[in-house]
């Protein structure tokens, strides 16, 4: 089977795995045998995978390559930075490929997604409120529980739930109010709409009290591209669009923290010490390794301050070039692409919106966070998707993808075919 | 099979053509990201990777021998000796080219050509196929910088200067090559004297950090006459005749010469030997806001000079312009300014004929092993004007230092031309009499070797005083070889 298999797109994944665990074990003595062994695992690890969502035509087959890929870089770069949070980042990548199958089969088993609104915006309301009760301030976000050591961000778990209670409304509009107060089709609409609206804002209210500002301009964003898509009414999403300039203004002078990431993404040289720090050691980083990049193991990603989490792409284009970068962003268009294609190939309006709300979710948040290390945008520290280190998002990222390719699978099962790409993409005949 | 009969068609839902448009904006914001950084490698990055806040500059020194820089003779103007700690940086010659080579300090960073020319300072241009240019230990050696500038005429221009600010200027017209490029006031750039001395130099009101040579900004006084006079040259006023009174009335506002002196009728020549303002002022007003305008901008005011180490554009800051401004313009006052490379660029421009040479003074860099990494040849910035414009001007030049307000600048045996200028400041604007010597020279007149600009802050002096034995002394000892 694994033969058999050399034509197949992951040879690619296992050959780039291949080359670069063989960097990391030559590139410092005394050689680490661990890593030829942990290569070993995560090349199995992937093939695996790979050949399994294959053989029992799980559903799209290219969605987990491109990830595994991505999952590769930022692990090789986390342990090229620091060996200990390394092998750390590979028991999460097991951990959400387990979950990445549980939820996958549970999504497919359970009928009634589509029907627990309130459940969702209970729980996070609820998962909110635990974090602001038992947070700890980690980076300057109150958005960590640490239970005996083991530390949780509970807003990357929300991320989900927020995605399924808009693609629940979405579906079901009538969700949102209790029957005894319809009287007209029509009016139920535009109050659910407010109603919708005021979740919405209570998500974002939530977010803006732990200072997580890239997570609340992500669930904005998302907000308003599901309402774009599914909600034909322009002027409601203009409305929207005001409140939230309006807000964003008043946020710029009421908030001195707001303020601070437009001075410093604007003019970060004017205070290089203190609170452009960051960002300038970020631009160093990038514009050091040059298209080409210094090479594994040669750069000073080390200097960046973050750069295993949110800056972890500075570091990528030090050592491996801005054509390194560039491919990184090329792969997440990939991934945002085969979402995409999931979602028009999905009749079922439930699990389009949740599959545009998960391919959103990536393809934003990782604009967000490049645009913000690279400054073309005001910086946010947010996570980038399936490469930054860490536990909550590594996971939660796998089990939305899980749900992507268990739409994926629903969706294709509509034409009949799933393992065979060639027909697949003939929509247009 | 009911399934796939429904897939037939583009899109099944008008949802979909919005799902593209999603698509459509996400592609031009991963695009936007591409393109961004494209931008940032191409355009940003060489401006900011020096900053001495980026730590991964010293990483390369750690291994690296930095490389040294010497003067066209081979005189080692910066080193980096091996002692007790390590290599350090050294300048033999203390402050005598801080505002040139600059310097190279863990704590301030890096400046002028130690900055600008870093990555061959490091060797880091050969690549990483270079297996040579190491010593026994392992360690890399740095490419060493060779300048056309001249140590001995370095020397001399900084003794004539003294403790008096200013700079000097002197370069070969007809290539281009900087032969002495002095500022006052300068410091010492070595490490130990930076640290000692930083927190008073930058809170000292001399502006002891600004490099006045290249960038330091001065109204260019009566040496803007020599321009002016291509203008006129080239507008048909070869012969004009005028009669000078002392002062001439031009919208009300009075232009005299120095002294009020009236020199009665003088055509251009004489004009420029004495430095008559009531003869430029007017022909200013005759040539008229548009070929002002182009005169300095062919003269290249207003436009970035390339060079090794950062130049201030000069300036030509006018909106639009009356009768006074021309007039103002024509005699070197008003809101013009210059640098003092600009000017000896104007200069050897005239002794060029018409040329004006790009200005450079990194000769060539070259590997430990002897290998040439990088050659500079001369090349032409702009063709400004005819062989026969230039060649009048010339002869109305070597006419100042002859018989008119330059004569101390006169070397014997020799043929010298220049124009002397004073040039209005803040101070004088308060009526004290400190206006600011500017001289310009080249010599021999009839094959230019040299050119010199000296420019001598609030002297209270004229230019022909002060400033015109700087510039003899320099041509004198240049000529001498």
């Amino acid at each position: 089977m694994l033969i058999a298999s050399y034509k197949r797109p992951v040879s690619l994944v296992v050959l780039a795995d291949i080359l670069a665990f063989g960097l990391l074990f030559f590139y410092r003595e005394p050689h680490d045998f661990y890593i030829l062994g942990v290569g070993l695992l995560i090349i199995t690890l992937i093939a695996g995978t790979y050949l399994f969502i294959v053989k029992k035509e799980l559903g799209d087959e290219y969605l987990f390559l491109i990830v595994s890929m991505l999952a590769s870089v930022g692990f090789i770069m986390i342990y090229r930075l620091n060996r200990g949070l390394g092998f750390k980042q590979i028991v999460w990548f097991s951990g959400g490929i387990v979950l990445f199958f549980l939820s996958y089969f549970i999504y497919i088993r359970i009928k009634i997604w589509n029907k627990l609104m309130y459940a969702y915006a209970f729980a996070s309301f609820g998962l909110f409120l635990v974090t602001l009760v038992f947070g700890s301030n980690i980076k300057g976000s109150t958005n960590w529980i640490v239970i005996k050591g083991f530390s949780f961000q509970p807003s990357e778990l929300i991320k989900i739930l927020f995605i399924f209670t808009l693609a629940c409304y979405l579906t079901h509009s009538e969700q949102i109010f209790l029957n005894a107060l319809t009287l007209k089709l029509k009016q139920i609409k535009i109050k659910g709409r407010i109603a919708l609206m005021a979740i919405v804002y209570m998500f974002m209210g939530f977010l803006v009290m732990q200072r997580d500002w890239g997570t609340a301009l992500l669930f904005f964003i998302i907000y308003i591209t599901m309402m774009y898509v599914f909600d034909a009414d322009m002027k409601f999403l203009l409305l929207n669009v005001i409140i939230a300039a309006l807000g964003g203004t008043a946020g710029y002078f009421a908030l001195y923290h707001i303020r601070v990431r437009v001075v410093t993404w604007l003019n970060p040289w004017a205070d290089i010490a203190g609170k452009g720090y960051q960002i300038t050691q970020s631009l160093f980083a990038i514009g050091s390794g040059g298209f080409f990049g210094t090479g594994l193991g040669m750069g000073r990603p080390d200097y960046i301050p973050e750069v295993t989490t949110d800056f972890i792409f500075s570091a990528i284009c030090e050592e491996m070039g801005i054509f390194g970068g560039v491919a990184v962003i090329l792969l997440y268009f990939l991934l945002a692409y085969r979402g995409i294609k999931i979602v028009l190939k999905t009749g079922d309006t439930f699990k389009k919106a949740v599959a545009l709300g998960i391919t959103c979710m990536f393809g934003f948040q990782t604009f967000i966070i490049i645009g913000g290390v690279i400054k073309l945008i005001p910086l946010t520290g947010i996570t980038l998707p399936f490469i930054s280190y860490g536990g909550s998002s590594l996971t939660t990222s796998f089990i939305q993808l899980g749900i992507l390719e268990a739409v994926s699978r629903e969706g294709g099962q509509d034409e009949g075919s799933i393992s065979d790409e060639g027909s697949i993409s003939d929509e247009g005949r | 099979m009911k399934g796939a009969f429904r897939m037939k068609g583009a899109f099944r839902m008008k949802e979909d053509r919005k799902v593209i448009h999603i698509l459509i904006v996400m592609s031009v914001l991963f695009l936007s990201l591409v393109v961004y950084l494209t931008y940032f490698e191409l355009f940003v990055k060489d401006r900011i990777i020096t900053n001495s806040y980026n730590q991964r500059q010293w990483e390369a020194e750690e291994d690296t021998i930095r490389g040294r820089i010497l003067d066209k003779n081979g005189i080692v103007l910066a080193d980096s000796p091996k002692t007790e700690d390590g290599w350090k940086r050294t300048y033999p010659h203390g402050s005598l080219y801080s505002h040139v080579i600059g310097y190279n300090s863990r704590t301030y960073g890096k400046s002028m050509l130690e900055a600008s020319y870093n990555d061959y300072l490091l060797g880091s241009e050969r690549g990483i196929f270079d297996f040579g240019n190491r010593d026994e230990s392992g360690m890399r050696y740095g490419d060493d910088v060779y300048l056309t500038l001249d140590h001995e005429l370095q020397k001399l221009a900084s003794q004539l200067l003294g403790d008096r600010n200013g700079a000097v200027v002197a370069m070969n017209p007809k290539t281009g090559e900087i032969l002495a490029l002095v500022s006052k006031p300068a410091f010492d750039p070595n490490e130990d004297k930076l640290s000692a001395n930083w927190q008073a130099m930058v809170e000292s009101e001399d502006a002891i950090f600004l490099p006045r040579a290249t960038q330091g900004l001065y109204t260019p006084g009566s040496t803007y006459k020599t321009v002016i006079s291509a203008g006129a040259l080239e507008n048909g006023m070869e012969d004009l005749v005028i009669e000078d009174k002392g002062t001439v009335t031009i919208d009300g506002k009075p232009f005299s010469n120095t002294g009020k002196k009236a020199y009665g009728k003088i055509d251009m020549k004489k004009a420029l030997a004495v430095s008559s303002n009531v003869f430029f002022s007017q022909v200013g007003v005759e040539l008229g806001e548009n070929v002002l305008r182009s005169l300095a901008d062919r003269f290249g005011l207003g436009k970035d000079i390339p060079f090794e180490i950062p130049v201030t554009k000069s300036r030509f800051p006018y909106d639009s312009m009356g009768k006074t401004d021309m007039a103002s313009v024509a005699i070197g006052q008003g809101k013009l300014q210059v640098t003092p490379l600009h000017m000896a660029m104007i200069t050897s421009c005239i002794a060029n004929n018409g040329v004006m040479m790009k200005p450079y003074m990194v000769s060539r860099v070259v590997s430990h092993d002897g290998d040439e990494i990088k050659v500079t040849e001369p090349s032409v910035l702009y063709n400004v004007m005819s062989t026969q414009t230039a060649g009048a001007i010339k002869l109305m030049m070597r006419e100042v230092v002859k018989s008119g307000t330059g004569k101390s600048a006169a070397i014997e045996g020799v043929n010298v031309a220049g124009k002397t200028g004073s040039a209005e400041n803040e101070l004088t604007a308060e009526g004290e009499a400190k206006n600011h010597a500017w001289f310009i020279s080249f010599a021999p007149v009839e094959n230019p070797k040299i050119a010199v600009a000296v420019i001598l802050e609030y002297s209270g002096t004229t230019g022909g005083g002060s400033a015109a034995p700087i510039a003899r002394e320099l041509m004198k000892a240049y000529l001498k070889k």
